[in-house]
């Protein structure tokens, strides 16, 4: 038995504890230069002295209120449109079904760089097509404006993420027994009806589930502010605090305050899709 | 690409020759047996990092000139963009390759994070090929750490055929440059002179460079921070009329928008670095021959003609950790100053060249690539003038990209309407305060 779980615990210590722990060990010190800062600096322990300058930046902290608004506009929009997909795709009557789960699902499998720098395109004016209709009809087209720049990213993960999502409702909608349904129809219930009090309470696990990995992926948000920020000014280098932390690591240099920011990151999402957990959980019907 | 002349292979002999002799202790410049010798036999091996265009043939160059030494060129991303953490995660790592392209505004940050390698040994008599200002970027208390290789003094590129259209000159001066860029709006809806970059800290660094007073220098045993200053200011306050007047884009430059904007005349100028010239000419090939290129315009009242340079320009380092300094260091000299090597990055875009003496550099004579795009004009003329008047006082501090990131964060904040561009200024200046305190460095501040 042992034998037999040791690869993955030798894998799991190497690539994901290992990591883990040395970002919080780096987290603790810091290189101090001293007079010029001409000659070789001297790694210094620092005690919690990163994670005091981390929160004391108004720019970090700022980043940090700005995914928690991000994740209250992105989670409902994700499992709204998720769900709405995968009850229309469950639903008997949807024709061409295995089409169009694939043709929803494509979008996951495009990488989010390139996701990112597609929708860029579309929401430059200069080469965007979709821009040109709707300032012909009138309609607000500014999608890189300080108010909208979160609306078009919530847009892009949306777009990229709503089918994988959709996905693991169908998977849960399947597994309803279909009887329940023709004893739902013997009562007299319509197909909305059927939806809102057979299909939706069934599959609550994996509505949590696809609702923690939103949050999770909205509190880590990074790759779509990155590539999105040469094109506007609504976007700063500490935009979202995984930005932050990448621009202290790779911008300036200073791992030990990335290593510091990242740990926090990593604290902030735990604890956040936790409580989230205890809270649906409270009911004593444990979905997880 | 590079032209074959006799004086140039005569030249490229001669550095070959001198790298056998040291190995016999002859009278060359380096000390003998760490020059360029080698044993063609049992070559050195050489790792580079660079990431400027075609800079492989004059690696090749170097190679087949060199028998004892073989250059491994390998591209990496632009410094700023990761090339840089990249180089520094390797020197922690100890795999890093031993000579690299480095900017001259990043070298002290290199220097601060212990990744240069002293080859004050090796390059001490080599001073004399370059120009002064540029060999001082990589020389840090007496001791050589890298070799200069471009700047990038400023000019005004704009599209001749519209301002002659439009009744216009290129603007002496700054003044100048408000009247046409109003004067632009006025003749076509959809043109603007230029964009304001506030993605782009170099550019605006090297706006405030030709100002007038420095952002950085060293008092004693502290760096003396004055970014807040009243020439800055007074650039600040040009610019933001500029913004509050509409008379200018702010989109990023460097960006397909912006290419787009050059392509179809909605962007007709761009005060831009010498090797803006590739750029201009690599995004928008259709309007060739339709450019032309002026001094920076200046200052009302200047004493004399001021330009600047954007980002200082770019040198090859030596990095810690390499087992070769003395052939690492022969290589970077030969790189930035054998006229052939010299020729082919100019026309690849690289920037002006840091060789004192460019009489053997044909291509800034006569350059069939560039010339014509610019209606015929030696835009190179322009150029030297402007690198001759660049401000050789200007000092990077260790915190250049931290520099970077707060001033093109609040200068985005100011474009957006959240304060001033001289409050991003007065931002920026606190910001790097912070910055250099918390590195455990002296700071003093003041006017």
């Amino acid at each position: 038995m042992v034998v037999l779980v040791a690869p993955f615990f030798v894998a799991f210590a190497l690539f994901f504890l290992a990591p883990i722990g040395y970002a919080i060990y780096q987290s603790f010190f810091k290189l101090t230069s001293s007079g010029l800062g001409l000659t070789e600096p001297v790694l210094e322990f620092a005690g919690l002295g990163n994670y005091v300058t981390a929160l004391s930046q108004e720019a970090f902290v700022a980043s940090i209120g700005r995914v928690l608004v991000f994740s209250l506009i992105e989670v409902p929009t994700m499992v709204v449109c998720a769900l709405g997909l995968a009850l229309l795709l469950d639903s008997a009557r949807a024709r061409f079904q295995p089409f169009f789960r694939v043709s929803f699902f494509l979008p996951y499998g495009v990488p989010g760089v390139i996701a990112s720098l597609l929708w860029g395109f579309l929401y430059v004016p200069q080469t965007s097509p979709l821009i040109d209709v709707l300032a012909a009809m009138g309609l607000p087209h500014d999608f890189l404006g300080p108010d909208t720049i979160l609306l078009s990213i919530a847009n892009i993960s949306t777009w990229q993420f709503a089918g994988y999502n959709m996905l693991v409702l169908i998977a849960g909608l399947q597994a309803i027994p279909r009887e329940l349904y023709e004893a739902a129809r013997v009562d007299g219930a319509s197909e909305l009806r059927i939806a809102w009090h057979v299909k939706i309470p069934l599959v609550r696990a994996p509505l949590i589930l696809i609702t923690v990995f939103t949050l999770i992926g909205t509190l880590q948000l990074v790759v779509e502010p990155l590539i999105l920020k040469p094109l506007t000014t609504a976007i700063n280098s500490d935009y979202t605090p995984n930005l932050a932390a990448y621009n202290q690591a790779f911008g300036q240099a200073d791992v030990h305050l990335a290593s510091a920011e990242a740990t926090l990151i990593a604290i902030m999402a735990f604890v956040i899709s936790f409580g989230f957990l205890r809270l649906v959980n409270r009911k004593g019907n444990r979905a997880w | 690409m590079g032209p074959k002349i006799p004086r140039a292979a005569r030249l490229v002999a001669a550095v070959v020759a001198m790298g056998l002799a040291a190995a016999c202790g002859g009278g060359s410049s380096a000390p003998a047996g760490t020059a360029a010798s080698g044993d063609p036999a049992q070559p050195v091996t050489l790792t580079f990092w660079s990431w400027v265009p075609d800079i492989q043939k004059a690696v090749d160059a170097f190679n087949t000139a060199h028998p004892g030494i073989k250059v491994k060129l390998e591209t990496i991303t632009p410094g700023p963009d990761g090339g840089y953490a990249k180089m520094l995660a390797a020197v922690k790592a100890g795999n890093a390759p031993d000579v690299a392209q480095v900017g001259y505004d990043s070298l002290p940050s290199f220097l601060v994070n212990g990744a240069l390698q002293d080859v004050t040994q090796y390059a001490k008599d080599d001073a004399a090929k370059f120009v002064d200002w540029q060999w001082q970027t990589g020389v840090f208390g007496d001791k050589v750490y890298a070799i200069p290789q471009a700047s990038g003094p400023m000019g005004f590129y704009y599209r001749k055929d519209l301002f002659t259209k439009w009744g216009l000159e290129a603007p002496k001066t700054w003044d100048d440059f408000a009247a046409a860029a109003a004067t632009i709006r006025k003749k076509d809806k959809s043109a603007y002179i230029s964009t304001f970059a506030a993605n782009q800290a170099p550019w605006m660094i090297s706006l405030a460079q030709q100002a007038g007073q420095q952002w950085f220098r060293t008092e004693g045993d502290a760096w003396k921070v004055t970014i807040d200053n009243p020439d800055t200011r007074k650039m600040a306050a040009y610019w933001q009329k500029m913004l509050d007047d509409k008379l200018v884009k702010t989109e990023a430059d460097m960006s397909n928008a912006w290419y787009k904007d050059l392509q179809t005349g909605s962007i007709v100028g761009w005060i831009g670095g010498s090797w803006g010239d590739a750029i201009i000419r690599g995004n928008a090939p259709g309007t060739s021959g339709k450019w032309a290129v002026a001094p920076m315009p200046q200052w009302a009242g200047a004493a004399q003609f001021t330009s600047a340079s954007w980002g200082g320009g770019s040198a090859s380092a030596i990095l810690k950790g390499t087992k070769n300094p003395g052939p690492a260091t022969d290589f970077a000299v030969w790189l930035n100053s054998a006229p052939e090597s010299v020729n082919t990055l100019l026309s690849a875009g690289y920037g002006w060249p840091s060789v004192k003496d460019t009489s053997q550099i044909t291509n800034l004579q006569k350059d069939d690539t560039v010339f014509p795009f610019y209606g015929g004009q030696n835009i190179w003329e322009v150029f030297k003038q402007a690198d001759a008047a660049v401000a050789t006082d200007w000092r990077w501090p260790p915190v250049s990209d931290a520099l970077y990131s707060s001033l093109t964060d609040n200068a985005k904040a100011a474009v957006q309407g959240d304060g001033t561009l001289t409050d991003a200024f007065a931002k920026t200046q606190q910001a790097m305060v912070d910055q250099l305190k918390a590195k455990g460095l002296n700071v003093v501040t003041g006017g």
